[in-house]
């Protein structure tokens, strides 16, 4: 890099990630090969699951083993339906292949507790002084959840897997696979009709195509540090939503922390994706792995990077 | 212990002499082995295989066998018994000669061979069913594959399942059963497991030469002692049946993966269990966290369980005592590692194929 620098006589500011445009890869990446004997032999994977061993079992006790046999073996994806699409087809053939709405099938199941609850709590009047806690139950359970999202699993201990979403005359795609937990915030943020939203580190777009499936948003914005993940993001938006819809939203590529500064109290729903230590991709891929030891010093700032993204 | 050892030695002379068949010369051969190996071996099994089938028949139903014997001398002077015999004639002569004709044999050999063999200890009914198996052959083949059978110790009952199992030892001379045999105790197959092997796998009579022989060297490639490679044929006979690729496949799976060594391999029965079921319980173990494979200096993190503990235990304890899990994981993890290993196989043969087509555009 000084090299290249030098040689032009000038001085190149380089942004993270700046000398992709020049066919290099960033610097993480790159690594002599006849240096590579030096290198450590464990793998970052294995570094990953020792770290996750240490930290998780305390956390979640004999959960834990579960968790990690999940995380080894292979993933179990949810398919997102597409509203902009048509959406009854493609639930009918999500059906067909003995998915589940578990979106809706959750709230159902919610709605029948709710049912229940207020017989408990007359009861409860009539043989004791009425107890706070039976009178907030309903109101928890009914807390409501971003409205049209529709997500297809498989049941439990289906091993089927999700066929990939074929375009229709449109061309826009059928269904977006990705992690069902994924939608957990994007549900709980209840995004309401009108709404402004602003989703930081939006990239690849799993989250974002959520938010627009809602169909509440008057306006999207979407940020990503990284500039070629946004372009994966637009590439989402492009396969998925027609562009009437994609007018609305503006996708960025700017540093999430400065956001404070720049538009303060400007939107009605925050999504904040913090950058993570991407458990199942740590285990299972080398590369790109956060566990490597190139990567230490970023790991570490983690933590930090995500409170001051959420502050 | 005296009394009914010798018994089962007098009923094997009387029905060697039955066989007139088989010279009396063949018999002393046969003999002397057994008496040399007698002051070694501690029971009295190695004295004669019929003694030893007698080890597994005498002291579980010894008066039954001298029954037999009892019965079929008694036959003799059963009043019914002509009668029988004559059905008895009369229905094999003429199964003969539905199947083509076959050399009229003689009513009075026939009638001597049906004698030898209910000496042997065969029903009628197991005699009807003998002759209806392959009534092409010979009646003299018969005779001499069957004796040869019960010379190694099986009872009747036995005999006829195998050759049911596996017309094609009728086919083969005394000769060659009787050297199978001796080769096959000299692997280190003694006498109770010589019989359960040939009961369970009687095609192991015409097993080539070459197959048995791979077996063994792979056994020895891998670094078993003679020893341990006796125990093995020993305990699971069934390696003999398996191809030499696929028992060193599991082997290496053993030493390396899972860094077991040579003496558990040998105990825990390792042969016996099926490769899936392994490596179902081992890589279950592995990603819950349970096992973990040894490092260069053979040292672990966690206290790997043994491998008897993990496979030779049902699936119940395993999954409670060991794995600390559900059956339904289990269940789930299986059908997940089932379709990797399908997978692999698949994208390998996708590699190899590609490889080589890409060889071929090479070398234009």
């Amino acid at each position: 890099m000084a090299a290249l620098g030098a040689r032009g006589g000038l001085w190149w500011r380089l942004a993270p990630g700046g000398l992709v445009g020049l066919g290099l890869p960033p610097r993480r990446y790159r690594y002599k090969e006849k240096w590579a004997e030096t290198a450590s032999k464990i793998p970052a994977t294995r570094l990953a699951l020792q770290n996750f061993d240490m930290n998780y079992s305390v956390q979640f006790g004999s959960l834990w083993s579960s968790i990690r046999i999940s995380l080894l073996s292979e993933q179990k994806y949810g398919a997102l339906v597409n509203n902009f699409s048509d959406a009854d087809r493609i639930s009918q053939d999500l059906e067909l292949l003995n998915a589940v709405d578990f979106v809706y099938e959750s709230q159902k199941a919610a709605q029948q507790v709710q049912c229940d609850s207020p017989v408990e709590q007359e009861r409860s009047e009539e043989t004791a002084p009425p107890e706070i806690h039976s009178e907030q139950t309903p109101s928890l359970l009914s807390t409501a959840i971003s409205p049209n999202i529709k997500c297809y699993t498989f049941s439990k201990g289906d091993i089927s897997r999700f066929p990939p979403a074929r375009p229709d005359v449109l061309g826009t795609l059928g269904y977006y696979l990705l992690d069902a937990a994924s939608l957990l915030p994007v549900l709980a943020l209840n995004v309401q009709p009108g709404d402004l939203v602003l989703d930081l580190c939006a990239a690849p777009g799993g989250k974002t195509l959520a938010l627009l499936q809602t169909g509440c948003c008057r306006q999207l914005a979407a940020n990503d540090i990284s500039a070629s993940r946004s372009k994966r993001l637009r590439s989402v938006l492009r396969s998925y939503v027609p562009t009437e819809i994609s007018a609305n939203v503006r996708i960025t590529s700017c540093d999430g922390r400065n956001w404070g500064e720049v538009e303060r109290d400007t939107y009605n729903r925050v999504l904040v994706d913090v950058p993570c230590t991407t458990d199942r991709h740590s285990v299972m891929e080398e590369d790109n792995n956060i566990f490597s030891r190139m990567r230490l010093k970023e790991r570490q700032m983690l933590p930090m990077l995500q409170m001051q993204l959420l502050l | 212990m005296q009394r009914s050892s010798l018994g089962p030695i007098r009923v094997c002379r009387q029905v060697l002499c039955g066989c007139r068949l088989v010279p009396i010369t063949h018999l002393s051969v046969i003999r002397q082995p057994w008496l040399c190996a007698s002051p070694s071996a501690g029971t009295a099994a190695s004295f004669c295989p019929l003694l030893s089938s007698g080890h597994r028949l005498a002291f579980v139903a010894s008066s039954e066998w001298s029954g037999r014997s009892m019965s079929s001398a008694g036959w003799k002077q059963d009043t019914d018994e002509p009668a029988r015999n004559g059905k008895l004639l009369e229905a094999i002569r003429l199964a003969l000669r539905a199947q083509q004709g076959q050399a009229d044999v003689g009513s009075p050999e026939l009638g001597k061979m049906l004698d030898s063999f209910s000496n042997m200890g065969f029903s009628t009914s197991q005699i009807m069913q003998l002759f209806s198996l392959q009534p092409k052959l010979a009646p003299q083949t018969w005779l001499m594959v069957v004796s040869e059978l019960v010379l190694l110790g099986l009872d009747a009952n036995s005999t006829l399942s195998i050759l049911q199992k596996s017309p094609e030892v009728l086919r083969m001379t005394a000769q060659q059963l009787r050297h199978r045999a001796e080769y096959l105790r000299r692997l280190g197959l003694g006498e109770g497991s010589l019989q359960r092997v040939v009961n369970s796998y009687p095609g192991i009579f015409s097993l080539p030469w070459k197959k048995i022989d791979a077996v063994v060297q792979v056994f020895k490639k891998c670094l078993f002692t003679v020893a341990q490679v006796t125990e093995i044929l020993r305990s699971c006979p069934s390696v003999l049946l398996e191809e030499p690729h696929d028992l060193e496949y599991k082997f290496q799976y053993a030493y390396f993966r899972m860094g077991v060594n040579h003496r558990a391999m040998v105990k825990s029965g390792l042969f016996r269990t099926p490769l899936a079921e392994i490596k179902n319980r081992h890589i279950f173990l592995e990603r819950l966290g349970l096992y973990q494979t040894p490092d260069k200096k053979g040292q672990t993190q966690v206290v790997n369980p043994k491998l008897k503990e993990i496979i030779r235990v049902s699936q119940g304890d395993f999954l409670t005592q060991l794995a600390h899990s559900s059956l339904e994981e289990f269940t789930v993890f299986k059908k997940l590692l089932a379709r990797e290993e399908e997978e692999v196989i698949a994208s390998e043969e996708t590699d190899s194929a590609s490889n080589g087509e890409g060889e071929r555009s090479d070398s234009k």
